[in-house]
């Protein structure tokens, strides 16, 4: 990605142009050159790139965190995450958070999306439900509340004693009794990915609403007069035209799943939950290095797994979008 | 500049604009793709903060003279950087400390810094050589000793100093004070703060209920039943501190079966869980369990909630807890809640500690680091600190004991938690035993899961065992890790 591509001839200029020029360092181009390319590339380096290489470094020792001894121990780290029962669990975990949430949050934010634009009156101009604006608020406001407070909030909510959701399910009738909604293996990963999804719906779709808005709306018209219904004007017009939004939407709220770090942080005060039940990656990373052991080295490891697995994410919804027929060159990620 | 200058330019523009256009897309995608990596890798990155550190410095600044009023040469008038634990306990008593050293003979300023995450604040000073001259390392985010016993200070010489009262600071100590930071023959911490483990009530309560506290096992069941009867739990517990009944259930088969169970356990021998005094109390706890002794819930409840569910709403009449346990509910406790602690339950009528035996232990521990700027300005601090004068202040505005003896009025400040606690650990005299492991190889988080699995009911006592002997063994399989052996 770094590498110099070759020189275009310019239409009038020639490639004679280009070298003579070239051979005339000017202040201005210099200067161009410094502020734009060399600039952001060495802070691109230093703080991206070495990270990076001193992390796969770090990975391969078994640097315990408090000294300078790094003895290098190559792939042994590896070797032992891969047997590692919670480790594996923690992997497990995350690829359903993967694989589950950035699917039912963006086709919840999607239809909502759509309702609130598209959804309104058959007669005159396409428009949204009435109260459109109402609602959008409503739904964004969720993702202005940080994810800690999401977390303690929803806790308390989910609280087996004292909490709202128990006592209104007793209330209207389904005999709940106390049952721990996150402490329970069995509910626990479901009720996280609902609080998760809950945060997050709203966002994604204000960012699809400002897609939609972005298509003219005599495309709407059109395919009205020609008698599409709602869910075929959403499928066929709506959805072709954002697909590189939704591609985007969907590798982001990935990110978010596999990371998850605060969420579960604040909504399993036992890390892990019932049974490990909602161990994620980032956070077996994080007690590996900091949990009294100072296993360093390991930690890291775990990192650099985590990040390939981003990265495996990130490239099977290009791959996906690109076989079901996506736009080959795509310009918004 | 003239016209042909801002011709050039334009051109220039155009080319680098034409580029930008015609580049392949692969080639973008893939810097775009690298962008993304860069942002998952932002995680990966904040870990390696501390390796931007550079070498170890040796540590020692100038010193002053050794003299009687300054035992370990502290230069005249230079400044100890002291990194202190803010949790329940707060720093004042550092502070207060503080205080009287700037009087003393090295005229040391101590600056003290409140934190709540030792590990995060000191890791990359740690790995960069430039440790402060003392740490309270404490809390959740704690050090694990064991990394860094080799960069810390051997504090024997503290303890061999006089304090300034003028008496030998060792001789002033509870018996045993001192094991819990005792790595290997080196004494690598000193912990300064005593806590009493034991299982807490209401005397107010069991009076009024008319309930008798349980001594043994039997009596401990047969109070559950009883308490069922007048709509109580006998325990109540909280997610994050499921392991208190880890605590709980060692301590009675320790108090049990003495040192072979204990040592067994602390050097994570294999089968050690398996030992019958062991398995006794599991058994118990399962009954316990089983006819709905505890309140249930408690794997989806915070333990501050839980605690206030014994406390304040009185729901369950027992609660094992270290003694922190009065100033953490201070807020949340029922008044006239009489909370009495007492030695927890054993199985047979003849012990083999005797029925006083108690789990206590110095908690709190101080480190100096050796690469330390200043470490016998660090010393110094401590030994201020281990005075008469700062321990009685520490007993007096905290309600708990320091390991310094004799700090604590029989009246105990007026809290019965307190006075119960002097009376334990008199009557136990030199029966104390401390539980190390779990702390030393940071086990709690994986040994939580399972804690939390058994009360619920979700596996028996055989399934708690499997997985604790597993929980063990890792760490006794893993040579990574360095073992202390524990006596």
């Amino acid at each position: 990605m770094t590498a110099v591509p070759p020189v275009q001839t310019v239409p009038d200029g020639g490639l004679a142009a280009a070298r003579r020029r070239r051979r005339k360092p000017t202040f201005d181009r210099i200067s161009f050159f410094a502020v734009f390319l060399g600039l952001p590339l060495a802070v691109y380096l230093l703080f991206v790139i070495w990270p990076f290489i001193q992390a796969v470094y770090i990975s391969l020792t078994a640097w315990n965190g408090f000294s300078n001894a790094m003895p290098f121990i190559g792939l042994e780290n590896y070797v032992t995450l891969f047997q590692d029962e919670n480790f594996l669990r923690a992997m497990l975990n995350s690829s359903i958070l993967g694989l589950v949430l950035p699917l039912i949050t963006i086709v919840l934010a999607l239809s909502l999306a759509s309702v609130v634009t598209l959804g309104g009156p058959s007669r005159g101009q396409v428009r949204g439900l009435h109260g459109s604006g109402f609602y959008r608020v409503v739904s964004f406001f969720p993702y202005v509340i940080p994810a800690i407070v999401v977390g303690i909030m929803w806790g308390m909510i989910f609280d087996p004693n004292a909490g709202l959701f128990n006592a209104f399910l007793n209330a209207v009738g389904v005999p709940i009794g106390q049952f721990p909604w996150l402490g329970d293996a069995r509910t626990a990963l479901g009720t996280s990915m609902f609080i998760i999804t809950w945060g997050f719906v709203g966002f994604y779709m204000v960012l699809f609403i400002a897609a939609i808005k972005g298509i003219p709306a005599e495309l709407f018209e059109a395919a009205r007069v020609d008698g599409a219904g709602r869910m075929r004007i959403l499928v066929q017009i709506t959805i072709p035209l954002i697909r590189d939004n939704i591609q985007t939407a969907y590798v982001y709220m990935g990110i978010i799943a596999l990371d998850a770090f605060v969420y579960m942080s604040a909504l399993y005060l036992s890390p892990g939950g019932p049974e490990n039940s909602t161990l994620v990656m980032s956070q077996e990373l994080y007690y590996t290095a900091f949990g009294g052991t100072g296993k360093f080295g390991l930690a890291t490891a775990m990192g650099v797994v985590l990040s390939l697995i981003t990265l495996a994410f990130a490239g099977m919804v290009f791959g996906v979008n690109k076989i079901t027929g996506g736009s080959a060159q795509d310009e918004r990620l | 500049m003239g016209p042909l200058a801002s011709t050039t330019r334009l051109h220039l523009l155009e080319a680098t604009l034409n580029r930008i256009h015609t580049q392949s897309a692969l080639g973008r995608r893939n810097f775009l793709r690298g962008t993304l990596a860069a942002a998952v890798l932002i995680p990966t990155a904040s870990v390696l903060a501390g390796c931007a550190g550079g070498g170890t410095t040796p540590g020692g600044t100038a010193s002053g003279a050794v003299t009687a009023g300054n035992p370990f040469g502290v230069a005249s008038g230079s400044t100890v950087d002291a990194v202190i634990f803010k949790g329940g306990y707060d720093v004042k008593y550092v502070e207060f400390a503080a205080e009287i050293l700037a009087k003393g003979e090295a005229k040391a300023t101590a600056k003290v810094s409140p934190s709540t995450d030792i590990t995060g604040e000191l890791q990359p000073r740690f790995a960069g050589g430039t440790p402060p001259d003392l740490i309270d390392n404490s809390g959740a985010k704690k050090i694990g000793m064991t990394t860094i016993v080799d960069q810390l200070e051997d504090l024997q010489g503290v303890v061999d100093a006089k304090n300034l009262e003028g008496k030998v600071i060792k001789d002033t100590l509870y018996p045993g004070v001192l094991t819990p930071g005792t790595y290997g023959g080196k004494l690598a911490s000193i912990n300064y703060v005593l806590t009493v483990f034991a299982v807490w009530y209401s005397a107010s309560l069991f009076k009024e209920l008319g309930l008798t506290p349980p001594k043994t096992w039997d009596e401990m069941l047969k109070l559950g039943e009883d308490a069922k009867a007048q709509g109580k739990y006998l325990f109540t517990w909280g997610t994050e501190a499921a392991t208190y009944y880890q605590e709980f259930a060692l301590a009675s088969a320790i108090k049990e079966g003495g040192d072979d169970v204990r040592l067994a356990i602390e050097n994570l021998k294999p089968d050690a869980w398996s030992h019958p005094a062991i398995q006794d109390v599991f058994t118990a706890l399962e009954t316990c369990v089983k006819n709905g002794y505890f309140k249930p819930g408690g794997s989806g409840t915070k333990f501050t909630a839980a605690q206030a569910s014994w406390s304040n709403a009185q729901e369950a009449l027992l609660y094992p807890s270290g003694s922190w346990i009065e100033n953490e509910m201070k807020d949340q406790t029922k008044a006239g809640f009489e909370m009495t602690g007492m030695p927890v339950p054993h199985k047979s009528s003849s012990p083999k500690l005797g029925a006083d035996a108690i789990h206590s232990a110095s908690d709190e521990p101080f480190v100096v680091p050796s690469a330390a700027k200043n470490p016998a300005g660090g010393k110094e601090l401590l030994r201020t600190m281990l005075s008469q004068e700062a321990a009685a202040n520490f007993a007096k505005t905290i309600l708990a004991p320091t390991i310094v003896k004799g700090t604590v009025p029989a009246d105990g400040f007026g809290s019965t938690a307190l006075v119960s606690q002097t009376k334990m650990l008199d009557a136990a005299a030199d029966n104390v035993f401390d539980i190390r492991f779990g702390n030393v190889y940071g086990l709690n988080k994986d040994q939580l899961v399972t804690w939390n699995s058994f009360l619920d009911g979700k596996i028996d006592a055989a399934g708690l065992t499997a997985d604790l002997q597993k929980i063990s063994d890792k760490v006794a399989n893993d040579k990574s890790i360095t073992k202390i052996e524990i006596k």
